[in-house]
């Protein structure tokens, strides 16, 4: 937008005016640190893209074509908004839309397979469904699958027998967007996560101080898993193929957890975190579906 | 001189135009005028109207004008008693450009003008003076070299005592001076500056002169290469310290003559980085007084017409010559601190009518800020940190200069920021930081990383209005510099014990 600035060479003297009694910030002896802000006196030559305006109302002045009440009002412009999040490119015209936008597609994320969902609770359920291969034995004996209205507590044995409950309780209309398998997804659903995958992707640089996380996280995940509701509803998972019986469904579910797992064990710096509790889960790296389970180191 | 108030009215009865198409080719002279200064040719001629004249008339039938400008010649040279009256029929002929050409093509024409602007009848020497004036405003090329001739004479003339005669010498020279790099040249040659500076303190008390030399100078100034020449021989002369004392404008005749000088020394200032010899001269001190004064007027509604034609200029000599002037001097060469209450005024005056002059307001601002810890504190003294807060959402460099200032005034001391933090610039940069603009997120980084060291009441405040989560959204930017900056910060900042702890005692 601006064209680079005559900025005037900073003289050591001008650093420490003499006879002024402001302190001298001692950031610049801190080790790595990335802020760079400096005052700057800014001389800007003839020429400079800021002079234009001012420019063109003298000329217009001395060739009689000055009129003090402007023929159109010059448009004042205000600020955009964007998301800046990695690979999301959203821009927005106020302040509401760009958090309407952030909380619903950058808030509830699933660090595995870095899918959206629009609550913490579905959020939640997707991660014990999909990435906890732990769920996939206890479901082979136990109802495991929660119903994915908020309230309602029933468990079923498979996805399809809540698929059914959802429908004929709940209901919810029969096409409506179910948990799918990993190989049921089409090609746009692969394109779909091709641009979630470049969404996602962040510098290891981000996760630190893990340590200091994990503990904060366990101070937290106590007191949350202590009745705090959380909302979880699994949303825009496309139906499930009405015929995969419960094993295969395992079998893949676990095949995929297992694999997401490996991973995510392997891991020694979890990735990023998205699933932030309302309460405050502060330090990055707390990934959700690992917290309080297997997984967590101890 | 130059009518402000007069130039719209008549203009809107003329070939009966209506006022949209007046609205359209006005546009779209502005859009001619910004593509020239993109190409570095942005130049501007001044025609001095006749005293019977409102308006430049210009006569269509272009067939006519030729011949009679050729007959007028031919007449012209035998001798007779009707030279005047005929001269004066050749001037308002050569009003036209086609018969501009077609008298330079006459041969000896300059030398029969040359001839009568050097003789004895007075009257004939205005009437010659007329039509090398109207020649030298013409938009062909090749005319207004043809004057060459007669610019010696032109030049000697400066130092006479008939107004309208010099008025009309000055604007031919200025109309000149920028044709070519030959006619600067020659010019500068024959001694313009010298001229200009006696004629302007000859003539002081002549204010339709003072404009005139003003315009003409401000001609010179703004060629290409005027920093290597020009400017230090208008420097070396007394021009410098007579445009600063016209810089004051007179309440009778108007603010033409301080707005030819403004721009003079705008040109002046923004040619070079060194302006040593104008701050001897006290002209930042000079300028930022008249900026105190018309921001005054301005912040009680008196807006006299084309006061921004005036204010912009100084703005610039105020913004630059603080980029000379060393700290110790900042002081006595800014003098009154309550320059910063005038430029407020302006921003906000002319935030929505004319927002490049806010940008430029919102320039000096930062420059004032920067190494002055009396100009930060007489911001929040003044109590005008608020609207500096609430122009942060306007855009094209306006909130970018603006949090500039800002984050000068955090840089100076720990408590300012804390002061910064209480009006509200703490929640402000939760939403600067989500602005579009990369330079806004980056600038409001570092100030937030200002504030928040400033002390943990800060802090905890930051925390409480939401903004550990904000970081860690942020640590997902896009850009690995505004990443670090978040780690940073949550790292070695907002996750101490004591702020964890007194937001979760708080929860």
């Amino acid at each position: 937008m601006q064209q680079p600035e005559s900025v005037r060479p900073l003289i050591t003297e001008r650093h420490h005016p003499t006879g002024d009694t402001h302190e001298r910030r001692p950031r610049e002896t801190e080790e790595g640190n990335p802020f760079t802000f400096s005052p700057q006196l800014i001389h800007l030559h003839k020429d400079h893209e800021l002079f234009e305006d001012g420019d063109i109302t003298r000329h217009m002045y001395l060739q009689d074509l000055y009129i003090s009440e402007a023929d159109d009002k010059p448009t004042l412009s205000v600020s955009e908004f964007a998301c800046h999040i990695s690979g999301c490119s959203a821009v927005f015209s106020t302040l509401e839309e760009y958090e309407h936008h952030y909380n619903s597609l950058h808030r509830h994320v699933c660090c595995s397979c870095r899918r959206s969902l629009p609550s913490a609770r579905l959020l939640d359920i997707h991660i014990q469904e999909w990435h906890d291969s732990l769920f996939a034995i206890l479901a082979q004996r136990q109802d495991m699958y929660q119903c994915l209205v908020e309230g309602c507590g029933q468990k079923f044995r498979t996805s399809k027998l809540r698929k059914d409950h959802l429908i004929r309780l709940h209901k919810y209309p029969p096409d409506f967007r179910f948990d799918k398998t990993k190989k049921d997804r089409g090609t746009r659903e692969t394109k779909r996560q091709q641009q979630k995958d470049t969404a996602m992707e962040v510098a290891d640089d981000v996760c630190e101080s893990e340590g200091v996380c994990e503990v904060m996280c366990d101070v937290l995940s106590n007191q949350l898993e202590h009745g705090e509701s959380m909302e979880t509803h699994v949303s825009q998972e496309e139906a499930r193929m009405a015929k995969s019986d419960s094993t295969e469904e395992h079998a893949d579910l676990s095949a995929a957890a297992h694999g997401a797992g490996n991973t995510s064990t392997e891991s020694t710096k979890p990735r990023y975190s998205y699933r932030v509790p309302t309460s405050v889960c502060f330090g990055h790296g707390s990934v959700r579906g690992f917290r309080g389970r297997r997984g967590r180191r101890k | 001189m130059w009518r402000l108030n007069k130039v719209r009215h008549k203009a809107a009865g003329r070939h009966g135009d209506s006022l949209e198409e007046l609205k359209l080719k006005r546009r779209e002279h502005e859009r001619a005028l910004r593509q020239a200064r993109r190409d570095r040719q942005l130049v501007s001629k001044r025609l001095l109207l006749n005293e019977d004249e409102d308006q430049p008339e210009v006569t269509m039938d272009t067939n006519s004008g030729e011949q009679d400008v050729v007959s007028l010649f031919h007449k012209l040279q035998q001798t007779g008693s009707e030279r005047e009256a005929r001269l004066k029929a050749l001037s308002k002929a050569l009003r036209d450009p086609s018969a501009q050409l077609a008298f330079i093509k006459q041969e000896n024409s300059m030398h029969l003008l040359v001839g009568f602007l050097t003789g004895s009848d007075a009257t004939c020497r205005l009437q010659a003076v007329r039509c090398l004036h109207e020649l030298s405003h013409s938009p062909h090329t090749n005319v207004a070299p043809a004057c060459l001739p007669a610019t010696p004479y032109l030049l000697t003339y400066l130092s006479g005592q008939s107004t309208k005669f010099t008025e009309l010498c000055l604007y031919t020279l200025g109309n000149l001076c920028p044709e070519s790099d030959v006619v600067k040249e020659k010019l500068l040659a024959q001694g313009i500056i010298p001229a200009l500076a006696n004629c302007i303190e000859n003539q002081r008390h002549n204010l339709a002169v003072v404009e005139a030399v003003g315009f003409t100078l401000s001609q010179l100034l703004q060629a290409k290469d005027a920093a290597e020449k020009i400017i230090p021989m208008v420097l070396a002369s007394s021009l410098p310290s007579h445009l600063l004392s016209v810089l004051t404008p007179d309440p009778d005749f108007g603010l033409a003559p301080a707005i030819e000088c403004a721009w003079c020394l705008h040109y002046l200032t923004c040619s070079t980085e060194d302006n040593r010899v104008l701050l001897a001269h006290g002209a930042l001190l000079k300028c930022s007084s008249l900026l105190v004064s018309l921001g005054a007027a301005v912040a009680e509604g008196n807006k006299e017409e084309g006061m921004e034609l005036l204010i912009c200029p100084l703005l610039r000599c105020v913004g630059n010559l603080l980029s000379s002037c060393p700290v110790e001097d900042l002081s006595t060469q800014v003098g009154d601190v309550h320059i910063v209450v005038a430029l407020c005024a302006l921003l906000q005056a002319y935030l929505q009518t004319q927002p490049a002059l806010a940008r430029e307001s919102a320039w000096v601002l930062n420059n004032l800020t920067a190494y002055s810890s009396a100009l930060c504190s007489a911001l929040l003294t003044f109590n005008l940190v608020p609207g500096l807060i609430q122009l942060l959402p306007f855009s094209q460099g306006i909130n970018t200069m603006i949090l500039r200032a800002l984050a000068n005034i955090a840089h100076k001391k720990k408590e300012f920021c804390v002061q910064l933090a209480h009006l509200g610039l703490l929640s402000a940069l939760c939403a600067t930081l989500k602005m579009a603009d990369q330079e806004m997120v980056t600038l409001s980084m570092d100030v937030l990383f200002m504030l928040v060291v400033s002390g943990p009441q800060v802090a905890e405040e930051f925390v409480r209005q939401g903004g550990l989560s904000l970081l860690e959204a942020i640590q997902y930017n896009s850009k690995g510099d505004i990443r670090r900056r978040a780690t940073h910060l949550l790292e070695h900042h907002l996750l101490s014990y004591s702020v964890v702890k007194t937001y979760l005692l708080n929860l």
